[in-house]
């Protein structure tokens, strides 16, 4: 009945539906997956169940306590530590990154060396071993030859113990070179706060309990200092305190996101910040509201500042300077700051100390809500006595043999003008130790890769503090990652290589050892703090649990003297100098901190590329912010890209229109432009620091980031500007809601 | 046309053996695992409570699965010599896990705690079926959001029904 060929057309029908049925059930079946059990389960780990691990925060200066979620060994998330006293269980979105530095694919997983020349970053793995035994060998060399002063050590900025391991291992090693560099180093602060002040270390600048706020070009909020503590006093003072409000009175010539947030922004000519400063203060003395002995001696000095004088130098209403005079003298207590767009002048200094003088005038120091004074650090702080500008002139003169840089990369955040990178090639051996290839790294000839934050140990004495001391403790949350090292236990080994002075005066076996060494001189310089801890395991255990030691109780009651006769010599009528002449470059340039990438270091973690700036919302590149009105009569359209020159350099980015910054004043981000940072920062967007010059402060060795004037012309071309906001005007949305000043002061 | 009907119905009847040989003897329910364990020995003749080997289900999101070491605690003395209990020696000696193949999965989407489900006295053998009857551990239950949503009403879970009680 069936024919041969319909039976086989049915036998291979029957294949095919069989196999069809087959591989539906297999599509519908989810994958198998493994579930791989411990060989030997750890007894601190509980699948599924958080550990959390204080520690310390190292992505800016703050010095914030951090706690780490760690889960099967694994870094989850990072919260800020409920019990520390600077950041209160807060945290800023450049704490929460600090997991993609972890989990950065970039991080160096092996000791590198160089092969062949400098320029071709061209770089072999080697082993531990090896490369210690390169470094112990080069360093023997200096010895040998008595060349030991040709070592330089260059780190970040550290206040903890491993500053004090550096500084011993340099000493021991018979060189004065130990230079700590960053960008933001707050030198002029410090420098001007011990000049009027006498104090050596920051004072805490009490936001949360002052009635009026005066900031000087100070992004409290965003970058400057301490800016999770400072947000917390914000948000007391505005809120905090039951029938009061403070007010914020914010003076810059660009709007930060702390002017954002103030009462009134008064756009200050750049360079005239001080000078504004002591118009206040001259009028305080002249309406009477200073009640010192030396009254009339403060009026000879100050009386070049008489509001009506000064008034068009510094582009404010005369009548406005004395009436917010008034205000602040009767805030009692009022606070003026002086941030680092007021210090990055050349004359920055002058700028910080007119500011002091002001708080001493309206009598705010050593007041609560004014400024408190802080005491003396818990253990002896790591004096840099050179700057990095020594480092430069040294290594031009052939005087720097070899060079071991931590964690700082100088080659980004120094201009071109410095001349870094010709110093750097005329240094014979640059070794990094670092965790990143960063600009810096890529011009050494040994890179020996460190832990990054969540895998190691350390500690940070919080400068400036809360008015007690506050020491944060650092502890590995995870195991090593990669193939790295702490950066102690390299120079511990290295010291035992070398032998003889160095190995005898280091003879900790590790990092770790040292460090606890030095917390039991800690507990018993403070043992009278405490009686719960009657031996030094117990304290060790608690503040391994809570983060660090603080002592709440013990605050300082000093009080902070103003020194007169030290400031005399810092108070200049003359506004700030800048380079360039104003006729060919007509604009003044102001660079500052980016809320992600601060001053570069965090462009390589996407989660901050990825962050809308908060008054901008750009994200993942540079722009350049100008007036609307600048733009309208140059004819300049948002987006377009713009040629910037100063005398110095010159670089394209494109224009973002921005109302917050006065029609004569452009401003750009610091932070991109990384021509070797890993895939996420390098060869994006630009580097403003480029069209500065050289160091010019070589008292303190740094750089003006606000002393230099450019001219602008725009370009034919389109550039890259991508951001969340669509248009910026109102178009009587309602959504912000203003009136204007004069029918303010008819009501 | 008759041979039309034919070929339909023969198509048809073996895309359905072939699936249901797929289901039956291929499943996903009953997986292959590299150890012939039987839950059935442990559990069921020697009686070994549950929370002995899957010591986290009171505290943790998951239940656990026991370590090598554990396993070669008591295998050190008992039955050392039957076949599949040298593999477990020999993942012991190289100090390798046991890739255990999942009976049990969830999508990454939904949280489930094993911790809450017991101590609400929640039995194991609710959702994991007679276990201790079973040589080759087999899924029972359909793990799938209706069959959750039902034993939620049924015990008048509270948030029982809240889409964020485990998508979350």
């Amino acid at each position: 009945m069936l024919k041969r060929r319909d039976f086989l057309k049915a036998l291979g029908l029957g294949g095919v539906g069989t196999g069809l049925g087959f591989m539906l059930g297999e599509s519908i079946k989810t994958p198998a997956t493994n579930l791989i059990p411990y060989v030997v389960p750890p007894e601190d780990i509980v699948p599924g169940v958080a550990n959390w691990y204080s520690s310390l925060c190292t992505q800016c200066n703050a010095g914030c306590g951090i706690i780490v979620r760690v889960l099967e060994g694994r870094a989850k998330k990072i919260e800020g530590n409920p019990h520390h006293p600077v950041n209160q269980g807060r945290l800023c979105a450049m704490g929460q990154a600090g997991l993609q530095a972890l989990y950065n694919p970039d991080r160096i997983k092996t000791p590198l060396i160089r092969k062949g020349s400098r320029q071709s970053e061209e770089f072999r793995a080697i082993t531990w071993e090896e490369a210690l035994s390169v470094l112990a060998e080069n360093l023997m060399k200096l010895k040998i030859a008595s060349n030991t002063e040709k070592l330089f050590l260059l780190s970040s900025v550290i206040r903890g113990h491993m500053g004090h391991l550096f500084e011993t291992f340099m000493q021991n090693f018979g060189s004065p070179n130990y230079i700590q560099y960053d960008l933001f180093q707050h030198k002029e602060l410090i420098f001007a706060n011990k000049v009027s002040m006498g104090i050596n270390i920051l004072p805490y600048y009490d936001i949360g309990n002052t009635n009026l706020l005066l900031s000087f070009g100070a992004d409290f909020l965003n970058t400057w200092l301490s800016p999770v503590n400072h947000s917390l006093g914000y948000g007391h003072m505005r809120q905090g305190r039951h029938g009061s409000r403070g007010r914020l009175v914010q003076i810059e010539p660009r709007l930060s996101l702390s002017g954002a947030n103030a009462d009134e922004w008064i756009p200050v000519r750049p360079g005239t910040e001080g000078i504004l400063a002591l118009g206040l203060a001259y009028t305080i003395i002249e309406e009477g509201y200073y009640k010192g002995q030396d009254i009339n001696e403060w009026n000879k000095i100050l009386s070049p500042y008489k509001p009506e004088m000064i008034s068009e130098l510094t582009n404010t209403d005369n009548e406005r300077i004395r009436t917010l005079a008034r205000e602040f003298a009767s805030a009692r207590p009022g606070l003026a700051i002086a941030g680092e767009n007021a210090a990055s002048y050349t004359d920055g200094v002058n700028h910080i100390i007119a500011v002091n003088i002001l708080n001493h005038l309206a009598d705010n120091i050593g007041k609560t809500g004014g400024v408190i004074s802080n005491p003396e650090a818990p253990i002896k702080k790591t004096q840099s006595l050179k700057d990095i500008d020594a480092l430069l002139r040294n290594a031009r003169a052939g005087e720097v043999e070899t060079l071991i840089t931590y964690n700082t990369n100088p080659v980004f955040t120094l201009p071109h003008n410095s001349k870094i990178q010709e110093a750097l090639e005329n240094i014979p051996f640059v070794v990094s130790l670092s965790c990143f290839m960063d600009e810096t790294t890529a011009h050494a000839d040994l890179i020996l890769p460190t832990h990054t934050s969540l895998e190691d140990w350390g500690d940070d004495i919080t400068e400036p503090a809360t008015g007690y001391n506050t020491a944060t403790i650092m502890q590995p949350a995870v195991s090593p990652l990669y193939d790295s090292r702490n950066a102690g236990d390299i120079l511990l080994s290295t010291a035992k290589r070398l032998g003889n002075r160095l190995q005898k005066n280091m003879p900790w076996d590790n990092f770790r050892d040292f460090f606890i060494e030095s917390w039991k001189t800690i507990y018993e310089k403070q043992r009278h703090t405490y009686a719960g801890e009657p031996v030094f395991e117990d304290f060790w255990n608690k503040v391994l649990t809570q983060g660090g030691w603080w002592d709440q109780e013990k605050r300082t009651h000093q009080s902070i003297h103003f020194i007169k006769d030290n400031v005399k010599r810092f108070i200049s009528s003359s506004p700030s100098l800048f380079q360039g002449n104003e006729d060919e470059f007509p604009f003044y340039l102001i660079l500052y901190a980016h809320s992600g990438y601060y001053d570069g270091r965090h462009a390589n973690l996407p989660w901050l590329q990825e962050m809308p700036d908060p008054m901008t919302s750009v994200v993942w590149g540079t722009w350049i912010e100008i007036n609307p009105q600048t733009a309208g009569k140059m004819g300049i359209r948002e987006g377009d890209l713009l040629l910037v020159e100063s005398p110095y350099g010159k670089l394209h980015v494109p224009a973002y229109l921005y109302p917050g910054i006065r029609p004569d004043t452009v401003s750009i981000p610091i932070g991109q432009g990384h021509k070797t940072y890993g895939r996420y920062a390098g060869n994006r967007g630009s580097n403003p620091l480029d069209l500065l010059p050289g160091i010019s402060r070589h008292e303190t060795g740094t750089i003006p980031l606000n002393s230099t004037r450019v001219k602008i012309t725009k370009s034919s071309e389109k550039g890259n500007l991508v951001k969340m906001e669509g248009i910026t005007k109102e178009f009587d949305r309602q959504i912000v809601q203003t009136i204007p000043p004069y029918e303010r002061r008819q009501n | 046309m008759r041979k039309f009907f034919l070929f339909s119905f023969i198509w048809v009847a073996t895309f359905i053996s072939g699936y249901w040989i797929n289901t039956s003897w291929f499943s996903d329910k009953q997986p292959a695992q590299p150890i012939a364990f039987s839950h059935r020995i442990h559990a069921g003749e020697n009686g070994i409570p549950c929370l002995y080997c899957h010591i986290y289900a009171e505290r943790s999101t998951a239940a656990g699965v026991p370590g090598v070491q554990k396993c070669i605690g008591c295998h050190q003395i008992i039955k050392r010599d039957a076949p599949e209990i040298s593999k477990v020696a020999d993942y012991w000696e190289r100090k390798k896990p046991i890739p255990w193949i999942k009976v049990h999965n969830l999508p990454d989407f939904v949280y489930f705690s094993h911790k809450r489900h017991i101590r609400a006295g929640i039995d194991c053998n609710s959702c994991h079926g007679n276990v201790a009857g079973m040589d080759v551990i087999t899924r029972v239950s359909s793990l799938k959001m209706g069959w959750c949503i039902d034993c939620h009403m049924s015990h008048n879970v509270k948030n029982g029904r809240d889409c964020w009680t485990c998508h979350k």
